[in-house]
């Protein structure tokens, strides 16, 4: 039995927290500062029930709603807060893990009241943070995470034998996680147009029409989950990140600060985590390109940014020579390996290696960013 | 669905630019505060706080959470006086209570 905890509109409810008056309003978080050119990364209820949610442009949520309430995101209260909730529910007792920033999962297996447990857990977190949760218990972490979405806010949705498929019934296939709107269409040709259609389907039928990945949801859908099942190796299969300007821009300078930006912000995390890489991927978005997106892998693992950066300005080259605009970039590391060490050959790779020691052990002691390489700035 | 591996910060992909505090908040104070606080169960509870000569009492902590910055670790209060709504924080290496911001 998995006890899946999601958070109430979690960014908005914080702020809500913070600053009552906004407690009831429209409100909508916004990615950066500028409340018109920005990204609604959380919306309260009072905005979604307007029709506001998180990805729209800030733009359009103030055209659908003039009076709403805007609060810029401030990452640290919201990555405190969510490590709290995670060691509050630990003090429970069971295993619990993170399913993101605002998703939790307990294995709660043999526990006999577990609709008590997920309102005990529901009001410790209100007790604590003045937000709240929905919890969804079902027997696995598939079945949990669509249970917790079933009554929100504040709901508790308990998924047995004995209702499953009539709460199954009751709900369209794309609730389920995964099923996005191409698959959803897809399968509504099919025939699948409910939760419960879906769950019925045999593994045949899904694999035959989905290939790997609906082989993959039958299993999910019907497993009956501890999390030692899930347990797979534990390690990430690619590091990145990405970054969405506030307009497209066609500015080279502007735009290989920010790939060098990204490129550190990936090689940091690859040396926290002991990682190198040898294929990076780059995908930019822009008005003239799309989504342009290319991979490429080389002989040498790396975890210096400098070379991340390299080997994305190799992979852009493809784009041609002149400068696309573009609205927004991703980079990404994979095929990771752990650092082994080697006695450095040359010279200069050491001088290097013993560079990105210094300025790792600056940034550890002072906070990131207390030193970067100058040409980020151009970025700003 | 990986689950282990997971950590809250990787979730941010906004880079945190030089100056980023500042440069996101153009209501940043950032002075320095002198603050009467209860410390209790491991616990901070600010009570008043003096800015520019006047007091502020507060009858409300309506929010508080941590950061880390380097080695230093920063606890932030968001204090409501009953009139108007305020951030003070007190970092925990330099004992030193600043006002961040007024927050409404």
């Amino acid at each position: 039995m998995i006890l899946h905890v999601d958070m109430d509109a979690f960014f908005a409810s914080i702020e809500q927290a913070i600053n009552p008056r906004l407690k009831g309003k429209p409100l909508i978080v916004g990615s950066r500062n500028s409340k018109m050119h920005t990204v609604v990364c959380a919306a309260s209820y009072e905005a979604k029930a307007a029709g506001i949610d998180s990805g729209m442009a800030s733009a359009e949520a103030f055209k659908i709603c003039p009076g709403l309430e805007f609060v810029a995101a401030e990452q640290g209260k919201y990555i405190w807060t969510s490590r709290q909730i995670f060691k509050l529910l630990k003090g429970f007792g069971f295993e619990v893990l993170y399913a993101s920033i605002d998703e939790f999962q307990m294995d709660i297996m043999g526990y006999p009241d577990p609709d008590s447990l997920a309102k005990r857990a529901q009001g410790r977190i209100y007790e604590e943070f003045g937000i709240t949760a929905s919890v969804g218990v079902a027997k696995n972490w598939l079945l949990s995470k669509l249970a917790s979405k079933l009554n929100k806010p504040n709901g508790v949705t308990v998924l047995t034998s004995a209702n499953l498929e009539e709460v199954l019934s009751r709900f369209p296939a794309s609730k389920i996680c995964g099923v996005g709107k191409n698959t959803a269409l897809l399968l509504e040709g099919l025939g699948v147009k409910t939760c419960l259609d879906l769950y019925q389907k045999s593994a045949q039928f899904l694999e035959h029409n989905l290939g790997k990945y609906g082989l993959n949801l039958f299993i999910s859908m019907h497993s009956t989950d501890s999390f030692d099942s899930l347990k797979g190796p534990d390690e990430p299969k690619s590091i990145g990140h990405s970054y969405t300007l506030p307009r497209a821009v066609s500015n080279p300078q502007f735009i290989r600060a920010w790939l060098r930006t990204l490129s550190e912000m990936v090689a940091r995390r690859l040396r926290q985590d002991n990682w190198e890489s040898i294929a990076v991927h780059l995908w930019l978005n822009g008005p003239e390109i799309g989504n342009f997106g290319a991979q490429k892998t080389f002989q040498q693992p790396i975890n210096d940014g400098f070379e991340v950066y390299k080997r994305c300005l190799k992979i852009m080259a493809k784009l041609g020579p002149q400068t696309p605009l573009v609205r927004a970039f991703g980079v990404s590391c994979s095929g990771l390996s752990q650092t082994a060490y080697a006695r450095p050959l040359f010279k200069e790779q050491k001088r290097r290696g013993d560079l990105l020691k210094a300025l790792d052990s600056i940034n550890s002691r002072f906070g990131d960013n207390s030193i970067y390489p100058a040409v980020i700035t151009l970025a700003q | 669905m990986r689950h282990s591996s997971f950590k809250p910060e990787a979730r941010w992909d906004k880079p945190p630019m030089p100056n980023d505090a500042d440069r996101q908040n153009p209501d940043c104070i950032n002075e320095q505060v002198q603050v009467l606080a209860l410390f209790k169960s491991a616990k901070i509870l600010p009570r008043l706080f003096i800015w520019k000569n006047r007091i502020y009492k507060i009858k409300r902590v309506t929010y508080n959470w941590q950061e880390r910055f380097g080695r230093e670790t920063v606890s932030f209060f968001s204090v409501s006086t009953g009139t108007d709504l305020y951030q003070i924080s007190f970092n925990n290496t330099s004992y030193i209570w600043k006002i961040d911001k007024i927050i409404g």
